[in-house]
């Protein structure tokens, strides 16, 4: 008798939080059943099952957790519930079994998603609170000291726009997110020549895609721009934000990538880590995707892996599309390699304005930004005037700041005057201080 | 009066009950031949035939048949669709592919392969093949294509399994176990109910007889014939069921079945037995079998003590029985006869034999009966810990249980079998719990098969949107109108069971317990298509209202 089991090749750990209770409303496409016919369709192939592929709970993201990214605003208890920070616990965890080398790779199937949050939270934008990856990232940074070199590869169908934002001045955080051209989709941005600040310019890179794009096409991006760069840059740590809204079946955008698609992107980029951000066809596409992504990062065959009405002819890139797509890698290839040839400025400050609209919530945020230039990553503040009359001076000292950043960034924080709050991110020193204005 | 019969691998024990007392009890050796051993026991008892209202049956019969490779062959159609390679779950060249495919809400979307079938059908009957299990993914949404193709084949096979009479949860590759552990043991079952029934009615019992399943429940010998691989483990669960009748006032507490070769470890919680959420396993495949959570480890009273580089080491095999039994190789129940915590057999073996072992290791012979019993002790409380640890692990899917964590600590250890008094202190003392050893502790097991009651499990699944319900285990279907609730479903389940409590071996006293309730609003467009609804009933498990014990020590 043979033994009838399938063995997966990568340790794989999943974090499976359906929050059966929670949704933003009844009708909303984030809603209880989102990952309901996911969960059928996991159980039913038997994936938990497979030697090598085991499901672990959850955690619950603490105070300190969330600071590490963003200024709440009034508070984080008026901006997120619990499901929040469970889903933002179970990426802590997945990257947890990672590090300590429970398994060699995770994957956190849980929600709500986090992509859309930026570093200033005023409510929930793109249904999104707070943001998971991001949480995740300072929490490997505070506990893992020696893990420096990260990239997060955003594949949902939206542009990243609250990962870029959070990340905008990290030098060591490389940003890819690969969306549907943001002239056709919320969040309306994510465009080539938006790099990153000048400390970090090269380390922010979009890749906006024609609405359309089939297997192809993405296929073609992820084997000749992002395998290369993983490549040169050898990061510490891969983390793929896998949203599943490229699907060709999803009601809220227009892409045509299917589930043994989404499996062979993740076998090219070969991520540490996923996390599950959007994707809303929950009965047609969900299931399949996720049993592709699973399969694929254990490591096991998932060639019979395809949606109920895959048809092999169904879809195909244009070639004019594929020349576009082509030309598209290139240049940002081309903007990857010549990033430290950039000269940066090393004094003085440097200002952005920017209008940051919460379309879930319906706030609009006017924020200036003002970042100290400088030999180190640079100290800077933000401060925001919402809607809800909420406004704050929020000061983030990164880490590896220099003396003067730091005394810069206490100055800031000390002498902030007309507002209603104060808020401050010491992250070398992993403090976190608030208060009234 | 009750007889329960456990037939272990290594004794056989037979319990008489009459009136909520152990009147009789009797240990014998299990012989090759199962049946010839539970005559032996029921014979040498010095009871009234007449009286026997009912017979409970725990035997290894089905679990040694899958263990020792004793299967029948038997063939298998198995239907997947795309998905994870269902090849990978082959586990011989009797299974068949046949094309067809169904999706998670139950719709077909790809047809039935029907002439993939009469081909299959045909290899089948042309190697000889009897008995036959037929698989289809989600077949527990829709049993539509494994109904087919029972239908194409009727007649061929004398035995026929389909997937979704084993169990209404999802997980194809265990049901394929599931499915192809039922089909082998079919026919083995199937002579064994009769020779059985042949055998006491040779001895003049005619009451009906039960078999004790893994879940610690029982079913009618008809239902035992059908579903035999509910069958399999059901020795550790006679254990727990019979720990729990004897200390039913026990709310949190692990079960410590001490037996010759063996330990099973159990729980119980919230004052009942607790279940493998998933399925038991055996022969390292998974299954969809309902069963109490139980783990074996190779430590018992008969463990060999052997002296390895200088160190003791006790234990997983058992090589014959104790020196001062008569046997060869020392073991821990020479260890406790020379600490005087047994007075069975004799003292001066025991003592030559640990002796030895003292001599090998440079201790004397005190203190190595010592570090034998603590080392076997050692070994049940890794076990244990291990046991405790996976059961409180199991994810929990919404928020609610997420910030209400319930954790299983247990206050007591219920200790049973041979030499559970004996090892008492012992063990009291290496895990930190108080620990109870019940009257009858030695033939506990054979206890909880004579007293646990009838069980069964059926799922309930509604979509409003498709207008449908369905009960698989039942094969039961029906229209439902769009304000069907889950009230409605779950008063559908009562009705079902009621309706087949015969098909299902069930008395009459049974208790309904909800054990899973889902209900969904599907969405689309933004608007409410229909509500898919989740239900899962169990009769009650428990002790039949005849033993009810008062909470004692
Ligand atoms: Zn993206
Ligand atoms: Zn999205
Ligand atoms: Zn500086």
């Amino acid at each position: 008798m043979k033994t009838g089991r399938i063995k997966a090749k990568n340790r794989t750990g999943l974090i499976f939080f359906p929050a059966y209770d929670w949704e933003i409303s009844a009708f909303h496409p984030e809603r209880k059943e989102r990952l309901l016919y996911t969960h059928d369709q996991v159980i039913e192939e038997g994936l938990l099952d497979i030697e090598g592929i085991s499901e672990f709970k959850a955690g619950i993201a603490t105070d300190k957790d969330i600071s590490r990214v963003h200024f709440c605003l009034p508070d984080i208890d008026s901006v997120i519930t619990d499901s929040h920070r469970i889903s933002a616990g179970g990426c802590i965890e997945a990257a947890r079994l990672v590090l300590e080398k429970k398994v060699d790779r995770s994957f956190a199937l849980v929600r709500p998603p986090g992509h859309h949050s930026m570093r200033v939270v005023h409510g929930c934008r793109g249904f999104c609170n707070i943001n998971m990856e991001a949480i995740m990232v300072e929490w490997i940074r505070t506990n893992y000291p020696h893990i420096k070199k990260i990239v997060i590869v955003d594949t949902d169908c939206h542009h990243g726009d609250g990962t870029q934002d959070i990340f905008w001045h990290d030098p060591d955080i490389l940003f890819i997110s690969v969306h549907q051209d943001g002239r056709t989709l919320y969040p309306w941005s994510g465009f080539p020549e938006d790099l990153g600040g000048s400390g970090a310019r090269g380390m922010t890179l979009n890749v906006p895609l024609p609405p359309g794009t089939t297997d192809d096409g993405f296929i073609y991006v992820a084997e000749n721009l992002i395998r290369p760069i993983l490549d040169e840059f050898k990061p510490d740590i891969v983390i793929n934000s896998a949203g599943q809204d490229n699907h060709y079946s999803d009601p809220i955008t227009d892409m045509q990538f299917t589930a043994g698609g989404y499996a062979r992107l993740t076998e090219i980029v070969s991520p540490d880590i996923c996390v599950l951000e959007g994707g809303y066809s929950i009965e047609m596409a969900l299931p399949y995707i996720n049993t592709g992504i699973i399969l694929s990062l254990a490591g096991v065959d998932y060639s019979y892996l395809k949606e109920p009405d895959f048809r092999p002819d169904r879809f195909k890139q244009a070639s004019v599309e594929m020349k576009y797509i082509a030309g598209l890698c290139d240049s940002m290839l081309n903007y990857w390699r010549k990033r430290q040839g950039i000269p940066l400025k090393k004094e003085g400050i440097v200002e952005r304005r920017k209008t940051v609209r919460y379309d879930t919530d319906n706030i609009v945020d006017r924020q200036a930004e003002f970042k100290k230039m400088c030999d180190c990553p640079g100290v800077f503040r933000i401060e925001t005037r919402a809607s809800t009359g909420n406004s704050a001076t929020c000061v983030h000292i990164p880490r590896g700041a220099c003396e003067s950043c730091r005394s810069q960034g206490i100055e800031w924080f000390d002498s902030a005057e007309g507002f209603d709050f104060v808020q401050m991110q010491d992250m070398d020193k992993d403090i976190f201080t608030s208060r009234k204005g | 009066m009750i007889l329960g019969i456990d037939v272990g691998g290594t004794h056989t024990d037979v319990v008489c009950i009459s009136k909520g007392e152990v009147v009789s009890s009797m240990k014998v050796e299990t012989a090759p031949d199962i049946v010839e051993s539970i005559t032996a026991g029921v014979s040498s008892m010095n009871i009234d035939y007449d009286g026997i209202k009912r017979v409970v049956l725990s035997t290894t019969l089905t679990t040694n048949a899958i263990i020792e490779n004793r299967l029948e062959r038997a063939g298998m159609f198995v239907s997947a669709g795309p998905g994870v390679n269902p090849k990978s779950y082959f586990l011989n060249r009797d299974f068949h592919l046949i094309e067809g495919a169904i999706d998670h809400r139950g719709r077909q979307y790809i047809p039935l392969d029907e002439p993939g079938v009469e081909r299959a059908a045909r290899l089948l009957k042309d190697s000889g093949i009897d008995s036959v299990g037929i698989v289809s993914k989600f077949s527990v949404r829709n049993h539509y294509h494994e109904l087919r193709i029972k239908f194409m084949i009727e007649g061929r096979f004398k035995y026929v399994t389909m997937g979704h009479q084993m169990s209404g949860s999802l997980n194809f590759p265990r049901r394929i176990h599931t499915v192809f552990f039922n089909a082998g043991v079919l026919p083995v079952q199937a002579r064994f109910v009769s020779s059985v029934k042949k055998a006491f009615a040779g001895l003049g019992i005619k009451s009906r007889i039960l078999f004790l399943k893994a879940d610690g429940g029982t079913f009618s010998s008809s239902a035992a014939e059908r579903l035999p691989v509910e069958t399999i483990i059901s020795g550790p669960a006679a254990s727990i069921m019979g720990a729990f009748a004897l200390r039913p006032d026990e709310k949190c507490a692990a079960v410590l079945d001490i037996g010759g070769t063996t330990t099973d470890i159990g729980l119980l919680a919230l004052g009942l037995p607790v279940f493998e959420p998933k399925g038991i396993s055996i022969k390292g495949l998974k299954t969809l079998v309902r069963g109490l959570k139980t783990v074996s480890v190779g430590a018992g009273g008969d463990s060999a003590v052997i002296v390895d580089k200088g160190n003791i080491q006790v234990g997983p095999s058992r090589k014959g029985p104790p020196c001062c039994l008569g046997g060869t190789v020392p073991t821990v129940m020479d260890a406790l006869r020379v600490l005087g915590y047994v007075k069975t057999g004799s003292e001066d073996k025991a003592v030559k034999a640990v002796s030895d072992i003292a001599s090998a290791c440079g201790m004397n012979v005190e203190e190595t009966a010592k570090t034998i019993i603590r080392q076997m002790v050692g070994i049940i409380k890794n076990a244990y810990t291990d046991f405790l640890e996976d059961v409180n692990a199991n994810p929990v899917y919404t928020i609610y249980e997420m910030l209400h964590p319930e954790t299983v600590k247990p206050e007591k250890i219920i200790l049973i079998g041979g030499p559970a008094l004996a090892l008492k202190t012992f063990i009291e003392e290496e895990l930190g719990i108080p620990c109870v050893v019940p009257e009858n502790y030695d033939v506990a097991n054979a206890i909880g098969a004579a007293v646990s009651k009838t069980t069964a499990r059926i799922t309930l699944l509604a979509d409003t949107q498709r207008k449908q319900m369905i009960c698989p285990e039942l094969e039961a279907e029906d229209i439902i109108p769009p304000t069907y609730m889950i009230e409605d479903l779950k008063s559908s389940g009562e009705r079902l069971l009621k309706k087949n409590a015969v098909f299902l071996g069930l008395a009459d006293d049974y208790g309904i317990d909800v054990v899973e309730e889902q209900c969904f609003n599907m969405v689309s467009g933004f608007r409410t298509v229909g509500r898919n609804m989740r239900l899962k009933l169990q009769t009650r498990p428990g002790i039949i209202p005849e033993f009810r014990r008062k909470a004692s020590g």
